[in-house]
């Protein structure tokens, strides 16, 4: 009875919100709809804490054939904090919206992104897979350009061409994992693929495909500019939810845990790393704590990118390493949500609660650092624990890297506390904070408590182990952050003493969000350019001369007189009896080959 | 008595008869008119799903009537003529009604809706057709029955794009004939065969078949508007929305498509096809098409020349599926000849819905045009995320096969065909869904007309919103049967190659 009523629950964590987001359409449903929208994603919710391993549902009758199931912890888990996360950032919206217009049109993109965040965990096979990450992709457009700024619509521009490309690699990406495994099931394919002829291309079809997503570096630039930009309930999932799912889309298809692949291990580790560290470094010059933020979303998913690639390296550890990418996900996506809210929350509030506000910030902004007894710690911690499991070179690599990546980390989540405790111009009274800091706070706690269920098994006494390891990058972290915020006070006030005004040649220089795309937008707009003339003039123009000199030979063939020529000449005997000659040897010849 | 070959002769005169009652009406006779096109096209719709039916069971339709000595016309039921005329008369009712409320009160409708039902008629024939003068015959019918329509508003550039049409058509023709002949003269017989008419025909003839080959290409190649043969049908676009909506996704264009799978598959045969070495050099000239077509689009700013250019595009894909050679292949191209026609036609009444309530003709008019009417921008939508491919619209199962089957054949490059045209459509669709959905709407819009709708007329929005219904359905229910994809699949299995 109860497993049946769960089965029933399966279906519905993805029809719920679509339904509604359809049902927007009627102006009169609007009102009562949008009321019901931030709830959609409990069935997801409840399906995630209540459902049974092994739940599966199949629909050979939809797309090419459809499975959805909850198949093991790491689903489970993925479900667990997308659901959670769609869930508060929806009432959160609620209240971040309150009194505007456009919260309806907020709400159609919000739900078809949502179905699409939720179906692509529950998908088993390569195409409904593919058909939920091209819904959420698609929708959360509506989501970026909201606010339709010029800010945004660019943001919105540069993301849906990134959209595009990646879908199309991902496209190729599963059509040439299909035909190498002759299977379009995940579990399927993961092992076909592990003695797959084209496993390389596919690999870097994937790489490219779901790197957009997940913000590989190089694949990135979209992720500044369109996570800050976005409504914050908005920027919460987008940061905290659906960038997992490229993480989710290398899960699912690469061949982890089948074969050592000591190239693809290195190359996921490498460009994991650098990420870590660039994430850190341009976040470091940004002065809106969204961007900061997203920065930091980019550096996070280097190190998730770096333990890919740990397991690509170590197929017999592999089953250990899963469940720690997996809370680090958990992790990540927690603490980045909470925190992205509350940005939005502090810049509602002011005096002692705005205080009270930013002190609450330090929860997850610590938890991301992997300051002691924060889920980061435990994240961390079990990480490091799988380092010794590469091959030997890279391990020392590693364990300078990883430890320095925290201490990177720290001090960018120092750099956003201390942004966010600068007032702004243009700070609150748009929204009622109360309805804000609800949902954020339930977030933060979940922040707290929540990673800690879901702890591998491990050693006793690691905890022990864990919290020393995690104090020094901290602490070390802190002091320089202290010691950089000291020396340009110092900086600024002997200035100050000279010029008697503050001149901004004494802060941080920016580096624009989108960082690469400044340098590539310069080659790139000339070779657009010269495509544009290709389409738009030579083409036609090429077309049109060739059609011109057709019909300029044409009419320039006098075809009366050559046609009485002609008749003229083969009215004169001799001609007439060449003429009857030669075809009387004509016919002799066919007739002698006959 | 065995009425099965009664069925496609009653199918053909389904249409025929109330297309030849409806010239002698008079002008004002609505009523009548409405009532004759409508229960001609329910009573086809019928017909063909009869027939659907039996195919499906193994039944077969045959009518066989002396034409000269030696030769017959067949009308032949098997099931890729049934693919064919089931999204021919499936569509032909829907955009029956939406001309009805399209031409509403604008003259010279009796000769219109005639010519509107020959038309029909001869797609029904080119459809039916079992033998290559049979097909001829009706295809050359085609042409004269689509010239009065493109030309139908008269105005100086309608009749030349007629003109134009013509030229390109009768010329197309005359090399189809010649071709035909031709190979008459070889053979003896042009009647279809599944797995192919020339199977076993000597060594000695390869020369003079692949010379046929290319005048039979060339000839349906002018239809099917391969590049460097399209140049027609952008110019063609100046018809009325209703017919653009059935030149490009049934009639004209799909009947050249529809001929290069008869002449591939049941004249060559696919696999001899291959061994003379033709389809390589058809299947270069369909990804030049595919990618020409998506280039030219690009930089359109009147909607209906830019989805003319898409067309051009996205019919290749056929052609494409086609020339892959694979049993694979062929299904994603088969079944793209049903899944285009969805799309395409959502995509022009959508264009014409635009271009009839509130004068929009270009896709610089048509910001913020989706609040003003969002159930026929909604369907738009579908039609462009289906020609863009992504699921779950129809476009992306035929692109998903043209994939598999293009990697089965060992014909890696198409993927980056396939790829290239999904970033080419991309970019032409998407800004416009862009300004239709995320920009501000003008003060006012160039031409409006107010009709009992909010949005526009019942006759005009219905229409797009079912065959958007069916563009995504085809490709959402792809798995069921009776599904577009499971009858490619029974095509392939049936008629193309051995099980």
């Amino acid at each position: 009875m109860k497993e049946a009523l769960i089965s029933l629950i399966l279906p519905l964590t993805v029809l719920c919100p679509l339904v509604l987001a359809v049902a927007m359409a009627p102006n009169a449903a609007r009102s009562t709809v949008a009321r019901l929208a931030p709830w959609v994603p409990l069935p997801a919710l409840l399906l995630a804490v209540l459902a049974p391993s092994n739940l599966s549902l199949s629909l050979p009758w939809l797309l090419l054939g459809t499975r959805l199931a909850l198949v093991n912890d790491t689903a489970r888990l993925f479900l667990l904090f997308t659901a959670l996360l769609w869930l508060l950032s929806g009432i959160y919206a609620r209240a971040y919206f309150s009194g505007q217009q456009g919260i309806h049109r907020f709400f159609v993109y919000f739900l078809l992104s949502m179905t699409g965040n939720i179906g692509l965990i529950l998908a088993q096979d390569l195409t409904s897979f593919y058909l939920f990450f091209t819904l959420m992709s698609f929708a959360s457009y509506g989501l970026v350009v909201h606010e339709r700024s010029s800010l945004s619509l660019h943001a919105g521009r540069i993301y849906i061409i990134l959209v595009v490309i990646g879908e199309v690699a991902l496209f190729s990406a599963l059509v040439l994992a299909t035909t190498a495994t002759k299977s379009t099931e995940f579990h399927l394919v993961r092992q076909g693929l592990a003695q797959a002829e084209s496993r390389d291309l596919i690999m870097l079809l994937a790489l490219i495909g779901f790197g957009i997503k997940a913000g590989v570096l190089g694949l990135h630039m979209w992720l500044p500019l369109a996570h800050p930009v976005a409504p914050t309930p908005a920027s919460a999932v987008l940061s905290g939810a659906m960038i997992k799912a490229g993480l989710l889309g290398w899960l699912q298809l690469l061949p982890l845990g089948e074969v050592m692949l000591l190239q693809w291990g290195e190359a996921y580790i490498t460009l994991g790393l650098a990420a870590a560290f660039y994430g850190v470094l341009v976040g470091l010059t940004q002065r809106d704590p969204k961007t900061l933020l997203a920065y930091s979303s980019i550096s996070q998913m280097g190190i998730l990118t770096m333990a890919v690639g740990l397991g690509l390296m170590s197929p017999a550890a592999y089953p250990v390493i899963l469940p720690v990418i997996t809370l680090y996900a958990l992790h990540h996506g927690l603490s980045k949500g909470a925190l992205f809210l509350g940005v939005g929350v502090i810049r509602a509030c002011s005096g002692a609660k705005r205080r009270r506000v930013w002190l609450a910030m330090w929860l997850p902004a610590l938890a991301l650092a992997g300051a002691p007894l924060t889920s980061g710690m435990a994240a961390k911690f079990l990480l490091k624990a799988q380092i010794g499991n590469a091959p030997d070179t890279w391990v020392l690599v590693l364990q300078t890297l990883l430890p320095a990546s925290g201490v990177a980390t720290a001090l960018l989540v120092g750099r956003c506390l201390i942004l966010l405790h600068q007032p702004r111009t243009g700070d609150s009274g748009n929204h009622s904070a109360r309805g804000l800091v609800w949902p954020w706070a339930l977030l933060v706690t979940a922040v707290a408590v929540l990673p800690w269920w879901f702890v591998p098994e491990t050693p006793e006494r690691w905890i022990h182990a864990a919290f020393t390891a995690s104090l020094w990058p901290v602490l070390l972290g802190a002091v320089l952050a202290i010691a950089a915020v000291g020396w340009r006070a110092r900086l600024v006030r002997s200035r100050e003493r000279v010029d008697g005004q503050l001149s901004t040649r004494y802060l941080m220089p920016q580096i624009p969000p989108g960082d690469i795309l400044v340098p590539m937008s310069r080659w790139m707009t000339p070779a657009l350019t010269h495509v544009c003339r290709l389409a738009e003039e030579r083409l036609p123009t090429r077309r049109e001369v060739l059609l011109s000199s057709l019909k300029k030979t044409w009419s320039n063939m006098h075809w009366q007189g050559l046609l009485a020529t002609i008749e003229s000449s083969l009215s004169h005997w001799p001609t007439a009896l060449v003429i009857l000659v030669l075809l009387g040897l004509l016919a002799a010849a066919l007739a002698i080959i006959a | 008595m065995n009425l099965d070959p009664w069925v496609p002769i009653l199918v053909i005169a389904s249409s025929l008869l109330p297309g030849l009652i409806i010239f002698s009406l008079a002008e004002n006779s609505v009523r009548l008119r409405t009532g004759l096109n409508l229960t001609g096209a329910l009573l086809n719709l019928v017909l063909v799903g009869w027939m659907l039916w039996g195919v499906y069971l193994g039944h077969r339709y045959e009518a066989r009537l002396a034409l000269l000595p030696d030769l017959e016309l067949v009308l032949l039921a098997d099931t890729l003529s049934l693919l064919f005329i089931t999204l021919s008369a499936v569509l032909w009712l829907v955009t029956t009604v939406y001309a009805i409320g399209y031409l509403k009160g604008s003259p010279h409708r009796s000769r219109f809706f005639g010519f509107f039902s020959l038309c029909v008629t001869s797609t029904a024939g080119v459809s039916l057709a079992g033998n290559l003068i049979t097909f001829l015959l009706f295809y050359e019918l085609l042409t004269l029955a689509t010239y009065p329509l493109i030309m139908h508003h008269g105005t100086e550039v309608a009749r030349r794009a007629g003109r134009s049409y013509l030229v390109y058509t009768i010329f197309g023709g005359a090399l189809l004939l010649l071709g035909t002949v031709w190979l008459y003269t070889l053979t003896g017989t042009l009647e279809f065969t599944p797995r192919g008419l020339l199977n076993g025909m000597g060594e000695e003839h390869r020369p003079a078949l692949r010379a046929i080959f290319a005048l039979l290409i060339a000839g349906l190649g002018v239809k099917a508007a391969l590049v460097p043969l399209h140049g027609w049908l952008p110019q063609a676009m100046v018809a009325p929305a209703p017919v653009s909506a059935l030149l490009h996704a049934v009639a004209v264009v799909k009947a050249g498509a529809f001929g290069i799978v008869r002449i591939v598959y049941e004249v060559f045969g696919v696999e001899f096809a291959a061994g003379l070495g033709v389809t390589a050099p058809l299947a270069w000239l369909a990804a030049t098409t595919i990618i020409y077509g998506s280039l030219r689009a690009l930089f359109q700013d009147d909607l209906k020349r830019m989805l003319a250019f898409s067309t051009v595009s996205q019919v290749s894909y056929i052609t494409l599926g086609v020339a892959i050679v694979g049993p694979v292949a062929t299904i994603g191209g088969m079944v793209h000849l049903v899944h285009q026609g969805f799309m395409k036609i959502t995509l022009f009444l959508c264009a014409g819905n635009l271009a009839e309530t509130l004068g929009v003709h270009k896709i610089s008019e048509m910001n913020g045009v989706g609040r003003r009417m969002p159930w026929t921008m909604a369907a738009f939508t579908v039609g462009a995320f289906g020609m863009i491919g992504a699921p779950p619209v129809a476009g992306f199962i035929s692109k998903w096969y043209l994939g598999l089957g293009a990697l089965e054949a060992g014909q890696g490059w198409v993927i980056f065909v396939l790829a290239g045209s999904s970033l080419l459509t991309a970019s032409y669709f998407l800004p416009v869904l862009h300004a239709v959905w995320f920009r501000e709407p003008p003060v006012c819009w160039p031409k409006e007309h107010h009709f009992g709708l909010r949005e526009t007329a019942w006759a005009l929005l219905l229409p797009p919103l079912a065959t958007a219904v069916m563009a995504l359905g085809a490709g959402l229910l792809a798995a069921m049967p009776f599904s577009p994809l499971n009858w490619a699949k029974l095509i392939a299995a049936r008629e193309f190659y051995l099980p």
